[in-house]
């Protein structure tokens, strides 16, 4: 905006005239108007957010900082909270989820799912759940045939509080942990999970129900287990070695078997040199490898981890967590199942091959499926997105039938060509001076003779190259079959030739063509694009990607735009006739 | 992720020296030998000394030769009542904390044990050690010692149970995955979380000693007069004969002891107790002791530990963790268990049955017109410990403030108030009660001073540790924003130091309340000195052997200072630890 726009928009803001604003905002891309609106004072921005229209406003939050999205959510009454919440773009959601404090998270996350779930969910019993929430996907075959670890059967936990009154924290639920997978409990905190943990490990008794430990009942084995803690749970007086060595102290194993395979624990997780070190005069993340290291050095078959990224600060998370993928992608432990109970969705996601969403008041399973998406994991990439989305949707409507993103088992690179910025004439102009110097050149002689700077030729012949008109090898470009086709051909067959290699070659023109083309009013807003795009560019660079792909469609008779809806429409038919 | 520092890391990861001791090393090992051969003497001299006849009344040698042998004995009966103590403290404790039915009544238990005043239990535990052992100087001798273990005992048993009762759940979980045996539990888990507390309650407990070990070493029971060897007979005797030489000489000797017992032993345990304090960070500032250093680098011990310590606690844990793996875990109490502690039981009610129903027919002899006394005399030394609470609170909250906020003046304020706090007031009664003769008081006022001595300790120390604690933050903003004096008291320091000043003034509440058992009552010179209140009547019930009245102005003492500690305190309590709580 320039300062005169500026001072229009102030003047708008200090008049209340909100609709206006809003207009004035939604010209603009959401992190210029964010920038515009975060210069006001915090009550007018307020007031303001309270009322912008849900799009937009559901456009727009992402973009602020996250303290102050709660803020401005808060101005909205519930039910359009809810509905701008499911408007945003679904990483900034997600990235607005996870950077909540833990206490914020489990407010919204209640107040997001209070005014149409709960109340029918504490009417309905879990067997009447839609079967597709209760349980998206059944464990696939391979599983079944497998013998499980830790089979839960109908487990419930009771407390009874001091006053008689008993409280039901965890419903009875089957429940069982198959070698070979990373499982993740993911639930609100409160929600009983951490219990489930307890008696799953052996460590709590259920009230009634059993658990199984290879077929057998718990009580009568010993289960090789291993818990990571939350709060680490180290001795501080002891030093790291001492620690590492207790569990097998424990177990009589003689001093010098202790020392080694602790030792041998110790550096697995990357802390030799500190094993005479104290607990306290390590940091938060070196503390938590002491916490694995200890868990390991008893060689559990199933490595039970209870929040154990969430006292640590965002980066030394991260990094241990694609530690501990990388050990267990490597067969470096010797665990045949992770159970890892977490509330934070894009962890779970992340690591697990299995997602079990439990509910509250008490604790039942909402939603039990398999994450079929290949480690490493990227969690720009769309399927990633999907999946968050799914569990936020189980997690927030306790009653709602979602079907489970349905992704192909290798999903195929989503990736989109970046368009080089080069007009279509520029690149007919290209391939005519190729003809001209006999179907190949030298990329600098090209410059010369085009009097162009090679910074400035590279994006046409890289676009001569995507559409297939050319190669570039060595600094040499040189014309390609469908290259010389295009320069023979006349204006309207240039343009057919163009659309062709454009909708082949090009996966953006591919979609676009297929929503055209299957559309009953064969029109499309931009703004999808836009969406689309904004996951793997930086804003400016969609801009002039879709400014590119506008001016290629259009001159290829693709489509035509219209500015004022901001749509794509296919050409009326009598003009794609004339242009074939 | 940063790396620890790596000067901390060897510091604190400390290990004995290895190899034998070498020949520098051997000098400095001189008065570790010194020390294990006096220990040895001293068995010798201790073993005659108790087996020896029984001669109750020991004529004191006011010559400063004599000193020596009565420091030591006074210093044994303490070292002895306290490692009893500390035997019953782990039992108790570790019973209390595990087993739900014995803590339905353990821990009330405790509470009400902790208000009786020891002194009342002097006659009837004095008599019946004598007839337990009635030839033997070793009766009168372990009368001395159960009076002082009673007086020490309750506030570690308590600080060992309420540690147990505090370790993180997550940590007990940890231990118990791993299928810790209950020893390895004890030692790497129970003992190191709780063993901070521990040792504070153990110089409290000591010092606390003293004082009691002051007043029962010479005392009269009915007709018969007990005296023992001792610093404390010492210094009555003295100050009966008006001897200032030998006051001076006993007072000298009995500071030299505290000192040395504070250098020599809490000092090196407190810094050697630092691992095990529960934090996540490091402190800045670490207690260190010279004679900690010195033990460590001793050769000579360093190769005994290796040689015995730490083979027989590999040994140990071995046996232990294989005796846990061959025992299968057994669901429930077994029936013979049952019966034990049904039994047990059975035989405690029956005891404590008959105890109450003798006592009613003791207390059924007690006139109407001594019951007026008694309540007379509760009330009146009601008053006087309030006053001494007062005047104590009045000087040491702005005293302890100073102290506590400015670190320059604590450095040489605090050990100077540690050793005058930690000299027992009743070595100093007939010193000061002979001052305030000669100045024409009576012992009204003179009671007051005598439990003030006795007492204000407790709330200097906790005063100061409140202030301490007031963070900088927020004296930073007192003079950010310019507050005024008032302000500045008004609003931080008196609420940042209450919670401390309410434990401050329970402790020395309890503190005064049993002191006055001493305080309003005094033989010296062959005269007794004596004023009206509860303590007087406690005091001259035993001199005549009068049961009935002591048992029950012993119940009175106990229950008003119990319903003074649910009423008041406990409030209050509440109250600092919910509002005026400093979280940051």
């Amino acid at each position: 905006m320039s300062p005169m726009e500026t001072q229009h928009f102030r003047g708008l803001v200090a008049l209340k005239r909100w609709p206006e604003t809003a207009a004035v905002l939604s010209g603009m891309s959401p992190a210029d108007a964010v920038e515009y609106v975060s210069a006001l004072p915090d009550d007018q921005q307020q007031e303001l957010f309270r009322t912008l229209p849900v799009n937009l406003a559901a456009a727009l939050l992402g973009h602020f900082p996250y303290f102050h999205q709660y803020i401005l959510l808060h101005t909205r009454p519930p039910a359009e909270m809810r509905r701008i919440v499911d408007e945003m773009p679904p990483d900034e959601r997600m990235r607005f989820f996870d950077e909540l404090p833990e206490e914020a998270w489990l407010r919204i996350t209640e107040e997001l799912g209070e005014f149409d779930g709960s109340a029918a969910q504490r009417k309905t019993p879990a067997s009447d759940l839609p079967a597709t929430a209760a349980r998206a996907v059944a464990a696939p075959k391979a599983e079944a045939e497998t013998q499980p670890l830790i089979q839960a059967q109908g487990v419930e936990k009771v407390f009874v509080q001091p006053d008689g009154q008993k409280v039901q924290v965890v419903a009875p639920l089957d429940l069982s942990v198959y070698p070979g997978t990373i499982v993740a409990l993911l639930g609100a905190s409160g929600c009983g999970k951490s219990t489930l943990l307890r008696m799953l490990s052996g460590l709590a008794q259920p009230s009634s129900g059993t658990v199984l430990w290879h077929g057998r009942p718990l009580a009568e084995v010993t289960p090789s287990v291993a818990i990571v803690f939350q709060s680490f749970a180290l001795f501080p007086w002891l030093t790291v070695l001492d620690n590492v060595e207790a569990p097998l102290l424990a177990r009589g194993v003689n001093a010098r078997e202790r020392h080694r395979a602790a030792m041998r624990a110790i550096n697995t997780v990357g802390l030799k040199g500190f094993e005479t070190a104290y607990p306290k005069e390590l940091s938060g993340g070196m503390r938590q490898r002491v916490g694995f290291a200890r868990a390991l050095v008893v060689q559990p078959e199933v490595l039970f981890m209870d929040e154990p990224f969430s006292a640590l600060d965002v980066l030394t998370a991260e990094n241990l967590r694609s530690e501990l993928l990388e050990l267990w992608g490597t067969k470096k432990i010797d665990t045949k199942a992770i159970f890892i109970v977490t509330h934070n969705i894009e962890e779970a996601v992340l690591l697990a091959d299995r997602v079990i969403v439990l509910g509250r008041n008490p604790a039942r399973i909402r939603s039990d499926f398999h994450i079929a998406l290949p480690q490493p994991r990227d969690r720009k990439s769309p399927p990633f997105l999907l999946y968050v989305d799914f569990i936020y949707k189980v997690m927030t409507r306790p009653d709602g039938d979602f079907a489970l993103p349905a992704i192909k088992d290798a999903p195929p690179k989503t990736a989109y060509q970046l368009l080089p910025h080069a007009r279509p004439g520029g690149i007919a102009g290209l391939l005519d001076v190729l003809i001209d110097a006999g179907g190949e050149e030298d990329l600098y002689h090209l410059a010369e003779r085009l009097l162009m700077e090679v910074d400035d030729l590279l994006p046409i012949i890289e676009a001569a190259v995507l559409l297939g008109f050319a190669t570039l090898e060595q600094g040499d470009v040189k014309l390609t079959q469908d290259g010389k086709t295009f320069t023979e051909a006349g204006i309207a067959g240039q343009k057919t030739i163009f659309r062709q290699a454009a909708v082949t070659r090009i996966r953006l023109f591919q979609q676009i063509a297929n929503i055209l083309a299957s559309k009953s009013d064969h029109s499309i807003s931009l703004e999808l694009f836009r969406d689309v795009l904004d996951e793997h560019y930086p804003d400016i660079e969609v801009e002039r990607q879709l400014e590119t792909a506008l001016h290629w469609g259009r001159y290829c008779g693709m489509f035509s735009y219209d500015s004022e809806s901001d749509k794509l429409v296919l050409p009326h038919p009598a003009t794609v006739g004339e242009a074939s | 992720m940063s790396a620890p520092e790596h000067k901390t890391v060897r510091s604190l990861g400390w290990s004995w020296p290895s190899g034998l001791p070498a020949g520098r090393s051997l000098l400095t090992d001189i008065p570790i030998f010194a020390a294990g051969l006096a220990l040895f003497y001293s068995v010798l001299v201790m073993a005659r000394y108790w087996t020896g006849p029984l001669t109750p009344q020991v004529q004191i040698d006011l010559r400063p030769q004599a000193l020596p042998v009565y420091a030591f004995y006074s210093v044994l009966r303490i070292g002895i009542a306290y490692l009893l103590s500390l035997g019953f403290t782990l039992v108790y404790g570790y019973i209390a904390a595990y087993n739900r039915t014995a803590e339905r009544f353990m821990v009330p238990l405790l509470d009400i044990l902790q208000s009786i005043p020891v002194l009342s239990f002097l006659p009837g535990v004095m008599l019946a050690m004598v007839s337990l052992f009635p030839r033997r100087q070793l009766g009168v001798e372990l009368g001395a010692i159960l009076l002082i273990f009673t007086g020490q005992v309750w506030n570690m048993a308590f600080s060992f149970y309420t540690s147990l009762k505090n370790i993180p759940n997550e940590m007990r979980e940890a231990a118990e995955l791993y299928r810790f045996n209950w020893w390895q539990r004890f030692t790497q888990m129970e003992l190191p979380y709780s063993i901070i507390g521990l040792i504070w309650n153990s110089i409290m407990s000591v010092a606390g000693g003293w004082f009691f070990l002051m007043a029962c070493e010479m005392f009269v029971l009915g007709n018969r007069d007990f005296r023992l060897p001792g610093l404390g007979s010492y210094l009555q005797v003295a100050s009966g004969a008006g001897d200032t030489r030998a006051i001076l000489w006993g007072l000298a000797v009995m500071l030299a002891i505290i000192v040395l017992t504070d250098q020599l032993v809490w000092r090196p345990v407190i810094a050697w107790a630092e691992k095990f304090k529960f934090e996540t960070v490091e402190a800045a500032d670490v207690p260190r002791s010279p004679v900690l250093n010195f033990i460590r680098h001793s050769g000579v011990l360093g190769f005994l530990t290796r040689k015995t310590v730490l083979p027989v606690r590999e040994a140990m844990a071995m046996r232990f963790a294989r005796q846990h793996r061959e025992s299968r875990p057994v669901s429930g109490k077994t029936g013979w268990g049952k019966w034990m502690a049904f039994a047990t039981g059975g035989v405690a009610a029956v005891g404590v049955g008959y105890a109450i129903w003798r006592s009613m027919v003791l207390l059924s002899g007690l006139g109407h017109r001594e019951f007026k006394v008694l309540v007379i005399g509760g009330l009146v030394t009601f008053i006087r410990v309030m006053i001494t609470l007062l005047i104590g609170a009045l000087w040491t909250v702005p005293a302890g403030v100073a102290i506590g906020t400015r670190p320059r003046l604590a450095r040489f304020a605090q050990p100077l108030a540690q050793i005058a706090a930690s000299v027992p007031a009743t070595a100093l009664f007939p010193v000061v009660l002979l001052g305030l003769i000669r100045l024409g008081g009576g012992l009204g006022i003179g009671s007051i001073v005598l439990l003030l001595m006795g007492t204000q300790w407790y709330i200097l120390f906790n005063v100061i540790a409140g202030a301490t604690a007031i963070p900088t933050e927020l004296k930073e903003v007192c003079s950010l924003y310019r507050f005024s004096r008032i302000e500045r008291w008004r609003k931080l320091i008196l609420p940042a130091i209450f919670p401390y000043l309410i434990t401050g003034l329970v402790t020395a509440s309890g503190g005064a309340w049993n002191a006055s058992i001493i305080a309003e009552y005094f033989h010296l010179k062959g005269k007794i000195f004596s004023t009206a209140g509860l303590g007087a009547i406690i005091s001259q019930a035993t001199d005549d052997g009068n049961f009935t009245v002591l048992l029950a102005a012993t119940i009175l003492m106990a229950a008003i200072v119990v319903t003074i500690n649910r009423l008041v305190w406990r409030r209050m309590y509440t109250l600092a630890s919910t509002r005026f709580r400093l979280e940051m």
